[in-house]
């Protein structure tokens, strides 16, 4: 498994389809984790789940926690859960990209 | 030795710091919490907390504001957790932020080990009302300071640490 993460806009889904253009790729997961909080999933478990499905997968994220908390309640559980979610992705990556202006920092 | 420990939300900061806090001497650890509870929200991050390092035999105080009041014996292993939760209490609740920095200081002078965990709040692009803009100036000032104070420093990017400065002081 390998994970994509950046800002909004960095550019990390398009160094993941470049450096993987044969992988299964799996973009805006921090779009995926708000569908399953909605549902009342656990955002780990979530993320466990799809580490077992696909464990072959390019995970493509944006990162959405370095602000202000937010004063809604839900966005902050949002964020809270794509962090959850993520360190789980990250522990089971073997490489981890964080994209800035479309270059990408290998961090794991 | 002081360790300054940043990120974003729910991104594996305080299990980060934990780790390291456990990889050091276990006399006189003691852990500083911050936080302020008010509601069941902040009940159940603190339980949370609580049932993570439960086994680590930390001490708990509670410190919402002046750091500076806290008993901490010499040669204590301290984790200070955390920064931005101590600031919006100093500054929101009738302390003084201008004290933090020399609380800090202080602390790290007597400690034997001290970890820090700090937030980065700084990445969202929003203009805030005056007071919250100025609590994101103070808090990017303190961390700046803290940093130049620490002989480690790290950003963890989903339970990744990320070394801003120095090395870890164990391995991990």
């Amino acid at each position: 498994m390998k994970l994509y993460i950046g800002g909004a806009y960095q550019g990390q889904e398009e160094l993941a389809v470049r450096e993987n253009p044969k992988a299964e790729l799996i973009p805006d997961f921090h779009e995926k984790v708000r569908e399953a909080i909605l549902k009342g999933e656990d955002p780990k478990a979530f993320a466990q789940k799809l580490c077992l499905e696909k464990p072959d997968a390019v995970i493509v994220a944006n990162e959405v926690g370095a602000g202000i908390v937010p004063m809604e309640a839900s966005e902050r559980a949002f964020r809270e859960a794509v962090g959850r979610a993520l360190c789980v992705i990250a522990q089971a990556s073997d490489t981890v990209v964080r994209a800035v202006c479309g270059i990408g920092a290998r961090i794991k | 030795m002081m360790a300054l420990i940043t990120g974003g939300s729910g991104c594996g900061k305080s299990t980060y710091a934990e780790k390291l806090v456990s990889r050091l001497p276990l006399e006189n650890r003691v852990y500083i919490a911050t936080m302020r509870v008010y509601d069941e929200e902040s009940e159940r991050r603190v339980a949370r907390h609580r049932a993570q390092r439960a086994d680590k035999g930390f001490k708990t105080l509670e410190c919402p504001i002046d750091l500076a009041g806290a008993a901490i014996e010499p040669g204590s292993t301290v984790l200070l957790e955390d920064v931005p939760n101590l600031l919006a209490n100093e500054m929101f609740d009738g302390g003084s932020a201008e004290r933090i920095l020399p609380a800090i200081r202080e602390l790290s002078r007597k400690c034997g080990h001290l970890v820090i965990v700090t937030n980065d709040v700084f990445c969202d692009g929003v203009i805030y009302p005056d007071s919250t803009q100025e609590y994101i100036r103070k808090l990017a000032e303190l961390n700046r300071e803290l940093v130049l104070l620490a002989d480690y420093a790290a950003e963890v990017v989903y339970s990744i640490p990320v070394t801003l400065k120095g090395t870890a002081p164990c391995d991990l």
